[in-house]
């Protein structure tokens, strides 16, 4: 139980951190976003005073003290206040972020956990049949797969099978005549835009679930307590299952949590290549528009998923690991 | 009808990229039901190799190339995994050595007991927990630890764990692979109790593979000796008749004698991808006769047993060119080169602290050494560290002359380390792989000596030379070195930079026994030609008992009892020195 709690506190902690830095750093950087406007009107001719001031306003950039900015900044995250967006006004950015998040969450969350069982599986397959034609074929495709740029799969899979075989759409997360619904026909369409983006981010993502795994398990194989166990003439399924696969995958959980924060720097590439509706896509033209509050609300959401999900990889190791829970007591 | 029989077995190592290592040649033995057999031998003789091809579970690259394995009437050389199955455990079952390894780590107690009952029998949840229980019992352990995980248990515990196992159905034969090896000597000894009481009660088969002689003499019934994949001889315990086994005797001793003699068989063993013509032992054994070299001797009835040796019918072998020999000697009184005083050490972590060093004093003086002997977790390694100045102590004071060691930074301290140096207990891990021992040597020359680079290769040969290798090893890489040559270079390391003080923490427990003494001889030898003062640290009496002019005795961080070596062993008053007496294997001789 104290192993949950202090890592719950270490989650809060790091959320804090994350919060407080997304506040400071763009203070730190010099000039502001109403300069740069300013700097556009100056281009087509004198700019009236005035003219300043309604950017300023408009923009809302504050006069106040630092610190009661940061405590203006915390209470209106509580309020999931996180203030308009400049290109797509008068949206609030949460409204931008809602809309793209679910399509984001299925597709990196469905291929990246279907991505790390097939990677373990393989792996644990490769490991139990060591030195097999398998295990050869498995390890070097995956060492081979493994090396391959992703954004570059993905290209390939885009013009083989969408330009030139043209059995999937090359853009969009849905078809421009379908409008989102909970429906059936919406469902079966989302999934068929989906299919391409999933598959370049599956193509890769079990290679190195697959050698983690089985370097793991060809130890845990060697193990005494292994041998031991085939002595005991248990059934080949439970020595391979319970006491070979059991102990080699926990390392591999503790990489996946790791893992995460570079997987969403993939999904930016991925989601722009196909033009998919996600959080990526949204993240690139906000960087490209200058769209502050659009930016910083992404980056923190992106922040305190990864968090999140490093929250949980924790606790599932907890309940996997009692070695774990000890260590922290 | 004989419950085991082995006929002719072979098996070998085969590797894709090296000739095969023949690890058992031809082995022939049998077992009576509720015998107990103990097989001895050094490492890399194959006895673990034989007592896991015993068990069906050589996994690639080793196979049995051979010859025939019967159990209880069945042929089992070549029954496939489902036909053994219902004979694993059931009738044949393991211990295997106590490397901390050998449970599940993320099972319960509970747990790895129930698998093995849902395999082999009918048992309802209920009644497994209750026959766990009695199991646990059985080894002296609480039935509550059933719900923790290894990981929650001592080192003994779990070897505990893994016996109630092994007996759990009841099976005709158990193979125990170095049972209590890295196990303190007092739990060692608990742990074979219990193993004896178990095997009278309940009349199992025993084969305890092993290295260590005093147990296994105090144990089996009738004793196998393995040679380089051979079994040379094979009696019930007591006397000796192969000049390899008796050199492996002559490496125990009675330390409460007023003169100590143990002898070393110089050489080491054959290569094993190589058959060659003859005795096996040939080019180490001090009675060889010419035909020794050119016939095969066959494992013949000799006496009470068997045993393959030209010789040792009509000759008893003796290594009188290889024995060290200690009587007492008066020891003249030398000023301190080092002072410590009332140390002590604590270790804090997370709110639990552990006291290493409790106000232990002592000090170290020329030509002299002085044993720090006791258990795993006694302080004696923190004792180390203090004294070359890795830790520092809470309080007392570490005073190399006029130098306090126990203030020293920077500079000073490098200047200090000049004078004191080490001698690890691996002599695998104590060098670096890919460095020639030329190399290895050079740089304690270069940095505590400031020679030049040229000065320093001039040094090397005598260097060498003081421990007993010849100008050719400097040459080599440390894989192309035997255990007891590796020792010698790590020795030879500590003294390139003429310290005063040597501190060697246990260099000969990690090397056979066969060559023990003779790195015993080295320091030996060293102390009194350098005028060296040493601190040496051991868990074994009777090494200290070979070295030590004076002893201290530590359990827990304190000094139990101290004086000259020999009284200390011979009117031992505390209770732990005792303990660690009674632990001392004095085989037959």
């Amino acid at each position: 139980m104290r192993y949950f709690l202090r890592r719950t506190a270490f989650f809060v902690i790091t959320l804090w951190a994350a919060v407080t830095l997304n506040f400071v750093i763009p203070r730190l950087q010099p000039g502001d976003p109403a300069e740069a406007i300013v700097g556009q009107l100056t281009g087509q001719g004198p700019v009236d005073p005035d003219q300043i001031r309604a950017v300023r306003l408009m923009l809302g950039v504050p006069d106040t003290s630092l610190l009661s900015q940061y405590w203006d900044y915390l209470g209106s995250l509580v309020r999931g206040d996180f203030g308009i967006s400049y290109t797509y006004f008068p949206y609030p950015v949460t409204h931008m972020i809602s809309e793209a998040l679910p399509w984001t969450l299925v597709l990196v969350g469905v291929t990246q956990v279907l991505g790390f069982l097939i990677g373990t599986v393989l792996g644990a397959f490769a490991a139990w049949r060591r030195n097999s034609r398998f295990d050869s074929f498995v390890t070097l495709g995956s060492q081979f797969v493994g090396s391959l740029p992703f954004f570059w799969i993905a290209l390939l899979l885009l013009y083989l099978l969408a330009f030139l075989a043209g059995w999937f759409p090359d853009s969009g997360g849905h078809a421009v005549d379908v409008t989102p619904s909970w429906s059936w026909a919406f469902a079966g369409d989302a999934i068929y835009h989906g299919i391409l983006p999933a598959l370049s981010i599956l193509v890769t993502a079990p290679a190195g679930w697959i050698i983690g795994m089985r370097n793991n398990m060809v130890q845990s194989l060697g193990e005494d307590y292994t041998r031991l166990a085939r002595a005991k003439g248990l059934s080949v399924r439970r020595v391979a299952l319970a006491y070979g696969a059991r102990v080699a995958i926990l390392p591999n959980v503790t990489g996946f949590a790791l893992a995460l924060g570079g997987i969403l720097g993939g999904t930016v590439l991925v989601e722009t290549i196909f033009d998919y509706p996600g959080l990526g896509r949204l993240l690139m033209e906000a960087v490209g528009a200058r769209d502050y509050p659009l930016m910083q609300a992404l980056f923190l959401f992106i922040t305190i998923g990864v968090l999140l999900a490093n929250l949980l990889a924790d606790f599932l190791l907890g309940v996997l690991d009692p070695r774990v829970r000890k260590e922290a007591a | 009808m004989s419950l085991l029989e082995v006929a002719d077995l072979s098996v070998a190592y085969a590797t894709k990229n090296s000739p095969p290592t023949h690890a058992v040649r031809n082995v022939s033995f049998s077992m009576a039901e509720g015998e107990c057999v103990g097989l001895l031998g050094e490492s890399g003789c194959g006895k673990s190799t034989l007592g896991t091809a015993l068990l069906r579970l050589l996994d690639r690259p080793a196979r049995i190339t051979g010859g025939t394995i019967r159990f209880d009437g069945t042929d089992i050389t070549a029954l496939d995994e489902n036909a053994l199955r219902p004979l694993r455990w059931r009738a044949l079952s393991t211990v295997f050595q106590s490397s901390m390894n050998s449970l599940n780590p993320v099972l319960t107690v509970e747990a790895q007991f129930r698998d093995m009952f849902r395999t082999h029998t009918d048992m309802t949840s209920g009644e497994i927990r209750r026959r766990t229980a009695e199991l646990l019992e059985m080894v002296l352990i609480d039935p509550s630890y059933m719900r923790f995980h290894p990981h929650e248990l001592s080192g003994g515990m779990k070897q505990r764990v893994a016996l109630a196992l092994a007996l759990a159905l009841r099976p005709k034969l158990v193979v125990l692979d170095e049972p209590t090896t890295g196990l303190d000597v007092v739990v060692q000894k608990s742990i074979m109790d219990s193993v004896r009481t178990l095997q009278r009660e309940q009349g199992f088969a025993v084969l305890l593979i092993s290295h260590d002689l005093g147990t296994v003499m105090e144990i089996a019934d009738r004793v196998m000796v393995m040679y380089a994949g051979s079994v040379v001889e094979s009696r019930p315990a007591g006397e000796m008749l192969h000049p390899y086994s008796r050199g492996l005797l002559g490496s125990y001793a009675d330390p409460r004698a007023e003169t100590v003699d143990v002898t070393y068989i110089p050489g080491r063993p054959p290569d094993l991808s190589r058959f060659q013509d003859g005795c096996l032992f040939v080019d180490r054994c001090p009675v060889a006769l010419p035909k020794c070299a050119t016939e095969k001797p066959p494992l013949a009835p000799v006496g009470d047993g068997l045993v393959a040796c030209h010789v040792a019918p009509s000759t008893k072998a003796d290594f009188a060119d290889s024995t060290f020999v200690r009587s007492v000697r008066a020891v003249a009184e030398a000023p301190p080169v080092l002072e410590v005083t009332g140390v002590h050490k604590t270790y804090t972590r997370r709110r639990t602290s552990v006291t290493a060093v409790d106000d232990v004093s002592f000090a170290l003086r020329r030509g002299r050494v002085t044993a720090l002997v006791g258990q795993s977790g006694s302080g004696k390694s923190t004792i180390a560290k203090l004294l070359t100045g890795i830790e520092r102590p809470d309080t007392g004071t570490v005073m190399f002359g006029d130098v306090p060691v126990h203030r020293l930074r920077g500079r000073a301290m490098r200047r200090y380390r000049k004078d004191v140096q080490l001698v690890f207990q691996d002599p695998f891990a104590a060098l670096n792989p890919v460095r020639t021992v030329r190399q290895t040597l050079v740089r304690p020359l270069r940095n505590h000596l400031g020679l030049s680079e040229k000065d320093a290769r001039a040094r090397l040969e005598s260097l060498v030379d003081t421990v007993g290798l010849a100008p050719a090893f400097l040459d080599r890489y440390p894989h192309q070195l035997s255990g007891g040559q590796r020792q010698r270079v790590v020795v030879a390391r500590a003294l390139a930079p003429e310290p005063s003080i040597l501190i060697a923490d246990e260099p000969i427990s990690m090397l056979d026994v066969s060559i023990r003494a003779e790195i015993v001889e080295l320091l030996d030898r060293l102390v009194h030609h350098r005028d060296l003062a040493m601190l040496y640290i051991t868990h074994d009496l009777l090494s200290a008992r070979l070295l030590a002019d004076e002893v201290l005795v530590l359990n827990k961080g304190t000094v139990v009892e101290d004086g000259p070596t020999i009284e200390v062993i011979r009117n031992a008053q505390a209770p732990y020195t005792k303990l660690l007496l009674d632990a001392l294997p004095n085989p037959p001789r």
